[in-house]
């Protein structure tokens, strides 16, 4: 039986109060420099966080003492986590190899990564998608997509 | 002012705003078909795209989606017993089981006829009430307006439902974003560390993708949905003239659809799905045959979306007047508007009679089309829309999602950003933290301050100066009934539940 119950702060909403709380008294301290006017509204919604976190953290807890398990994040963490990294993959491919060579990529790799293989459906969508993002924003648009920093220098 | 809704006509009809509205509502009724697409997704995304339109072709494709994805979200509903959009789950109880009866057809045309009675009704409602209300806030000086902001964003949060302290979480998260870039009034800066691009502040598109396109396209690969290849040809459809006559005693049912989602969609918070199952539970509850309902009582399906329709536009009455959205969606609505420097409030009305008039227009027009767009044929096709591969949709739409951001400042630093609202909006999603406050904070965040800070400035510093006339102490009751009302209700239902 895989039944132990995990540590009761790594419930996910006991780690996002923990996050906040972290990251809202950190960034109280450049409030600090503000003109006092100026660092009104931050100064309140900071503190606000703080102070609702640790509550949020606190109602966590006592649920965590009764006792009742935290609902699940996801049902397969693998495949958000991939999901998420390849989207950021094809960000820093668009910034640092070029958008149409990235985006001729990472639309058939997703696809592919997430179910979908036929390869000619594969094929048809991204020469679709491709030609079609050229026809209306490079040439009906003359909008600029990323070259690639690469090839810059 | 009623003039002004009369002279915006003409615009409407011009060739490029007109197209905009049909595409708009084909596009709404493909999306709201795939379930894991919404509507708020589908305008987020849309968005950056509509920078270089004219107001009324971007706001028009806005109207056209929202009008689309609503019924659309049947289509799913009653062929796969899932939901295309969340106000769509009351449609599920009849139409399901109409479609197992070889009534699919029927059950969608009801679905149609209804969405578009609905979508009528919310756009009279639109053009009758917030003309006469923007005229009131004309009256606002800038510690009304200050009250309005704390006003709008406490109804949100506690209107919504679910737990305060998460929405109040969201609140916070929003107007501190806000306030990101330079001061408004010494123009020092906040938060940029640095940073050159966020001198002017976090473009509230960024955040919008970033929070609402994002975590549906990661759910999108996670879950892949598994379709049973529905055609057209299991449908039963039938023409529409052939239907019309079997929904001659629903009249009644659309009456009072219309008038709950109108009343749902002008209160902050509520949204379609609510209104959905509150007039549901009304026509069932008035019903000569109550048994029937959830066995595929055509009435059922009529009732649900009549009223997730009629939430639509009177949803941007409080938006437009008062900068205060009634759903998610006309939060993100109120973000185009800002995109085309449209401020929501009294002064749109004054400054840009044709654009929020003609707005009005597109929203019944965009209802009307449902018929024709979303009609018997239309339906056999949006119907094996459902058998697209879901992984191939979630790739194309990172693409846009990528084009989209970037094409606002041409700026690769965007798109980062955005990628981390949508990490934070996929946690606040799966932890049920509501994201249209995020949203409000953002918008309603900078005004609220500059108002609080105009007003400081008038009354030399002193505090009182927000507390000192009738309608600001109207807005501060309002406010505190707002955030009271709730606790006191759950108090009264707790006692009760006790003894």
């Amino acid at each position: 039986m895989s039944d132990t119950p995990k540590p009761r702060l790594m419930r996910p909403e006991t780690l996002t109060a923990i996050g906040i709380v972290v990251v809202a008294g950190a960034l109280l301290i450049p409030t600090a420099e503000l003109r006092p006017i100026s660092a009104l509204l931050p100064a309140a919604m900071l503190i606000g966080l703080i102070v609702l976190s640790v509550a949020l953290l606190a109602m966590d807890q006592r649920r965590a003492a009764k006792g009742e398990a935290p609902a699940p994040m996801t049902k397969s963490p693998k495949r958000v986590i991939g999901a998420f990294l390849l989207i950021v993959a094809y960000a820093l491919a668009a910034d640092f190899i070029g958008f149409y060579i990235s985006t001729a990529i990472t639309i058939p790799l997703v696809a592919w990564a997430f179910g979908y293989r036929a390869p000619l459906g594969l094929l048809a969508a991204t020469v679709i998608v491709v030609g079609t993002i050229w026809l209306i924003f490079d040439f009906g648009m003359s909008q600029d997509f990323p070259a690639g920093r690469l090839w810059k220098d | 002012m009623y003039s002004d809704l009369l002279s915006a006509l003409p615009n409407v009809f011009a060739f490029a705003n007109f197209a905009a509205v049909i595409i708009g509502v084909i596009a709404g009724i493909v999306v709201g078909a795939m379930p894991g697409l919404s509507d708020t997704m589908a305008i987020s995304v849309l968005v950056p795209f509509t920078f270089g339109l004219e107001p009324l072709v971007a706001l028009g494709l806005m109207a056209g989606i929202y009008n689309g994805a609503m019924y659309g979200g049947a289509i799913p509903a009653v062929l796969l017993r899932i939901p295309g959009t969340p106000a769509a789950v009351a449609t599920t109880f009849d139409g399901y089981p109409m479609a197992q009866k070889g009534e699919g057809g029927f059950a969608l045309q009801v679905a149609v006829v209804s969405s578009a009675i609905g979508g009528i009704a919310s756009a009279f409602a639109l053009m009758l009430l917030a003309p006469p209300l923007s005229k009131v806030t004309l009256l606002f000086g800038p510690s009304e307006v200050f009250w309005v902001a704390v006003f709008g964003l406490a109804s949100i949060i506690f209107l919504l439902g679910g737990n305060p302290i998460k929405g109040l979480i969201s609140a916070c998260f929003g107007v501190f974003v806000s306030v990101v870039g330079s001061d408004p009034i010494y123009g020092n800066d906040r938060f940029t560390f640095g940073a050159l691009e966020l001198l002017d502040g976090i473009n509230i598109v960024i955040l919008l993708v970033g929070l609402y396109a994002l975590p549906p396209v990661i759910d999108l690969l996670e879950t892949p949905l598994k379709t049973d290849g529905v055609t057209g040809s299991k449908l039963g459809t039938q023409s529409m003239w052939k239907a019309m006559p079997r929904m001659k005693g629903f009249w009644k049912t659309w009456l009072r659809g219309s008038f709950i989602g109108i009343w749902i969609g002008i209160l902050p918070g509520a949204g379609g799905s609510m209104a959905a199952f509150m007039s549901y539970n009304e026509a069932r509850r008035g019903s000569k045959t109550p048994d029937t309902w959830g066995n595929g009582e055509p009435e059922g399906v009529a009732a649900a979306e009549t009223a997730n329709n009629a939430d639509t536009a009177s949803a941007l009455i409080p938006a437009l007047t008062l900068g205060i959205p009634g759903t998610a969606v006309a939060a993100v609505m109120l973000g185009g508007l800002l995109v085309h420097g449209l401020q929501p409030g009294p002064m749109l009305f004054r400054e840009n009679p044709d654009v929020v008039f003609g707005f009005m227009w597109q929203f019944l027009f965009g209802a009307i089309l449902l018929i024709f767009l979303g009609g018997s044929l239309a339906t056999n096709s949006f119907a094996r829309l459902l058998n697209l591969p879901r992984p191939l949709l979630g790739s194309v739409i990172i693409v846009l999602m990528l084009i989209g951001v970037y094409s606002i400042h041409g700026r690769m630093f965007d798109v980062y950003m955005m990628l981390g609202f949508g990490a934070i909006g996929w946690i606040m999603d799966k932890l049920k933290f509501p994201l249209p406050p995020v949203v409000l904070g953002l918008i309603l965040g900078s005004f609220a301050e500059e108002n609080l800070r105009l007003a400081l400035r008038i009354g030399r510093g002193d505090w009182g100066v927000l507390f000192q006339n009738t309608t600001s102490l109207i807005l501060v009751a309002l406010t505190v009934a707002v955030v009271i009302g709730p606790i006191l209700k759950r108090r009264l239902f707790d006692a009760k539940a006790k003894a």
